[in-house]
């Protein structure tokens, strides 16, 4: 019986340390990815793969509500609102390369591996046991009950002055982002009396011109004074002076055709 | 088959609802503030909040003074009920008291109060001309203080390590809000926002790191319980180490200590003035408070590891606040230096690991705080068509102009150099005998040698005001409404009181000044 | 297999968090990385608990996600406010404040 259970808890080991290792290396090739690539949108989903792997590495370690919260709301909640936040800012929001501080980036990378070293020097150097969490999930029944015996006991006032915290959130968010409205909103009939009063062309505008061969938006209309309709041609283009311009000849065109002269010639409106 | 769990019933909680009760009423009245913004009519609102935030607060005094002399642990031992929590929480409470007094204060600015009429306005924009005219205002600044002082009356009395980063960041995230909602300069403004939220969210993170190492040298957040494994363990503690370290980096990042301190003249000269006093005392206040007590009840059996770093620490704060702060020609800029530079000093009273240390300690916070709330009280009124006139050469002459206000600004620098019959002198007599006697000399050395430079540049102050001849169109001093009158009134009296008669606090706080472990 | 091996990726990961703080412009990359560096500790707090074989650091690691969650609303909230006023996220671009 000691040699099977023996060969089981190699086996757990076996496994737990497979998991280590692969999910580990994909947490710290997410992290580097994340520092180094230039665009913020690949940041976050780089980091969203560490994510998704330290809580591959919780449930490895027995904590198995906390690696389906860290699922759900560091990767499903907190970084899609950072990817949301990003989508507004403007998804190609990159970071310049260039050092303000010269010698900046080095000497943050020098600093950084040194504390690395540091923190690793003396971890290594600890030695930890390993009691796993078995024994204090049993005592109220299981991992979810231990927490919450926890959290509803010995941590309630932490708990409770937490409320406070996702209170400050929503204020924040709320004064930063929403505007109460001033004058009360304006309905049809107001803008109607809006739109006379201004003095400015009140109905729809007229259509762009359709001639035997040209019917783009870009032909303006004629007048029946055979004059030109500006405004039959969209602001854009005329603030571009993107129009078709209709020949002085065109007047002519026009009334031989009415006076029913079918042959006309040259070439079309240009 | 596993299929059935045992239910084993959560014993209930025991939570002694009366040792925790200023903390309640803060907490209670910022809830119904919440509710205030919701459903009072936007006419009313300012009002019915002033009402609420002033009554809570002197109502949570009074609940503090009927706690006087209680020791105990409360809320399952997560919160110590002891002298020095007792007297950090009675100072950071009539600290707010004067604090809300600044931003309540309307009549200085002639658009209205200091806080930018809606925040979510684009600056200089058409709405915000609008909401200027109408005379709208961000009344959400009022919940937004006083959850920030429910934090800071937590934060100092918080029993373990997890309560304390709770709190940490309940104070700040307000904090970090409020800091972006200046009416003028908002870009200035918003941006020392998002700095101080960068930092501030950095300076957590290590805190909380080294927060876990302690976990994983004891086992538990408990202070006593860490205390416990220190006494236990004789040789193999580098958790600790890192631990301490990386614990005193979030610290001493609040109480902007060197070389922590990068965001403090940013924020400082940013932030709407009354927020930028608030902040500058009471988060010092709280933060100081924390730091007692981590240092002194959890780690007070590895004192010699961490007491050098400590000496060191508070050597380069104090002179890179002095050196600095010459250097500085804008006045909120100059304030923030000064207020790293008494941050040097106040970390001599840390380092003497006595009671008198303790003692000293929570005496200066008190001088320092209300010395402060009144400087800045006095930079807000110092105005040109723009707003608030900082740069130092706007001040040349203003002694000759409206020598009250001079004269009173005059008062608190003389504090902050530490001249006698001043509050400033007594406090840095207190913690500079606390600190030789906790064997600190050299440090107190480099204290006396800084205060010398630093009663240089405060005394340029008064020579720039009182014999500089005033600059042509320079700015005016605006007449306050009783706000600010008062404010500046309690400033004036705390700090010729604890300067002349400062007995009977020295011996308050030497009563109060034992942890409970 | 011994937690020290998590306890060391814990503190690469804090370290890559840190580094990219001090090297990262962009006030949305660089909130990553303090978001990096909590979930470092998160790992280190579950190992612990498991060293331990208490559940207290489990629970710690819960509020810090409590906290994380309420500090990226704020954040960003102030983030989206900047770039709404001045459309940039570079906290070199916005620098009316120097040093």
């Amino acid at each position: 019986m000691t040699g099977l259970a023996t060969v089981m808890l190699s086996v757990i080991d076996t496994g737990e340390q497979i998991t280590f290792w692969i999910c580990g290396s994909l947490a710290l090739i997410g992290a580097l990815g994340m520092v180094l690539s230039r665009k913020a949108v690949h940041s976050a989903l780089w980091i969203a793969m560490t994510m998704i792997n330290l809580a591959c590495l919780y449930m490895a370690q027995g904590a198995l509500f906390l690696g389906m919260v860290q699922i759900i709301v560091y990767t499903g909640a907190v970084m899609m609102l950072f990817l949301f936040v990003l989508m507004l800012v403007g998804v190609d929001s990159s970071d310049s390369v260039v050092e303000t501080i010269r010698g900046q980036r080095l000497a943050a990378g020098l600093a950084g591996l040194a504390f690395a070293l540091m923190l690793i020097a003396v971890i290594s150097r600890v030695t930890l046991g390993d009691v796993g969490t078995q024994g204090a999930d049993a005592v109220y029944g299981g991992n979810l009950q231990g927490l919450a015996a926890l959290i509803f006991g010995k941590y309630l006032l932490a708990f409770e002055v937490t409320s406070a915290l996702l209170i400050t959130a929503a204020i924040g968010a709320m004064i930063l982002a929403h505007r109460e409205r001033i004058e009360p909103k304006k309905e049809q009939k107001d803008l109607s009396k809006e739109r006379f009063l201004s003095g400015e062309h009140p109905g729809s505008l007229p259509p762009p011109g359709v001639y035997a061969r040209h019917n783009a938006v870009d032909t303006p209309a004629l007048l029946p004074d055979g004059t030109l309709a500006e405004n039959s041609v969209p602001a854009s283009l005329r603030a571009r002076g993107a129009i078709r311009t209709v020949d002085r000849a065109l007047g002519d065109e026009v009334q031989q055709l009415a006076a029913g002269d079918g042959s006309l010639e040259g070439e079309d409106l240009r | 088959m596993n299929g059935l769990i045992a239910l084993v019933p959560i014993p209930t909680p025991n939570m002694d609802l009366g040792q925790i009760a200023p903390l309640e009423i803060v907490f209670g009245a910022a809830l119904i503030s919440v509710l205030v913004e919701a459903f009072v009519r936007r006419e009313g609102r300012r009002r019915v909040q002033l009402v609420l935030v002033f009554a809570s607060l002197i109502a949570a005094v009074a609940a503090l003074v009927g706690l006087a002399g209680t020791r105990t642990l409360t809320a399952q031992a997560s919160v110590a009920v002891d002298g020095p929590a007792l007297f950090m929480q009675g100072t950071v409470l009539l600290l707010a008291i004067v604090g809300a007094l600044l931003i309540a204060e309307r009549s200085i600015d002639p658009a209205g109060d200091a806080f930018a009429p809606r925040a979510s306005a684009l600056p200089g924009g058409r709405e915000e001309r609008e909401l200027t005219a109408a005379g709208w205002s961000q009344t959400e600044v009022w919940p937004l203080f006083l959850f920030c002082v429910g934090g800071m009356l937590l934060f100092p009395a918080s029993n373990d390590l997890l309560t304390m980063f709770v709190a940490l960041e309940v104070l700040s995230l307000p904090l970090y809000l409020l800091a972006g909602l200046a009416r003028r300069r908002r870009l200035l403004s918003q941006e020392a926002s998002l700095k101080y939220f960068l930092l501030g969210a950095f300076s957590s993170a290590f805190f909380l790191f080294g927060t876990a190492m302690l976990y994983g040298f004891a086992g538990t957040f408990s202070l006593g319980g860490i205390a416990d494994a220190l006494s236990g363990n004789a040789g193999d503690n580098g958790l600790v180490m890192l631990g301490v370290a990386l614990l005193a980096v979030g610290l001493l990042f609040k109480v902007a200590a060197v070389p922590f301190h990068q965001w403090t003249p940013d924020v400082y000269q940013g932030a709407p003035t009354p927020i930028t006093a608030f902040m500058a005392t009471c988060v010092k206040v709280a933060a100081f408070g924390a730091l007692l007590r981590v240092m002194y009840v959890a780690l007070g059996g590895v004192r010699w590891d961490w007491q050098p770093m400590l000496w060191i620490i508070a050597i380069i704060t104090m002179l890179v606040g002095v050196i600095v702060a010459i250097a500085q020609t804008d006045i909120k800029r100059m304030l923030a230096y000064s207020s790293i530079a008494h941050a040097g000093f106040i970390l001599l009273g840390v380092i003497a690991v006595s009671e008198a240390g303790i003692a000293s300690t929570m005496f200066y916070l008190a001088a320092y705080g209300f010395a402060t709330l009144g400087a800045f009280a006095v930079v807000s009124l110092v105005r040109d068509s723009s707003g608030e006139a900082t740069h130092l050469s706007q001040w040349a002459g203003l002694g000759k102009r409206s020598p009250v206000v001079a004269g009173i600004f005059t008062l608190f620098l003389l504090a902050f150099a530490g001249i006698p019959l001043t509050s400033g002198f007594t406090s840095k007599f207190a913690v500079f005998s606390a600190a030789i006697a906790g064997g600190a000399t050299p440090v107190v050395i480099v204290a006396v040698f800084a205060s010398v430079i630093s009663a240089f540049f405060y005394a340029r102050i008064i020579v720039l005001m009182f014999f500089a001849e005033p600059a042509e169109e320079g700015p005016r001093v605006v007449l306050p409404s009783a706000f600010t009158a008062l404010a500046l009134a309690i400033g004036v009296a705390v700090t010729v009181l604890l300067g002349v008669l400062p007995q009977p606090l020295l011996n308050l706080a030497q009563q109060a000044g034992i942890f409970l472990r | 297999m011994t937690p020290n091996y998590y306890i060391v990726l814990s503190a690469l990961l804090f370290t890559i968090g840190a580094v990219g703080v001090l090297v990262r412009r962009n006030a949305i990359v660089l909130f990553m990385c303090v978001e990096l560096m909590l979930n470092a500790t998160n790992l280190a707090l579950v190992t612990f608990a498991r060293v331990h074989g208490n559940l207290d650091g489990q629970v710690m690691a819960f509020f810090v996600m409590v906290v994380a969650a309420a500090e990226v609303v704020v954040g960003l909230a102030i983030i989206v406010t900047i770039f709404r006023s001045r459309r940039s996220a570079s906290v070199d671009e916005a620098s009316l404040l120097k040093y």
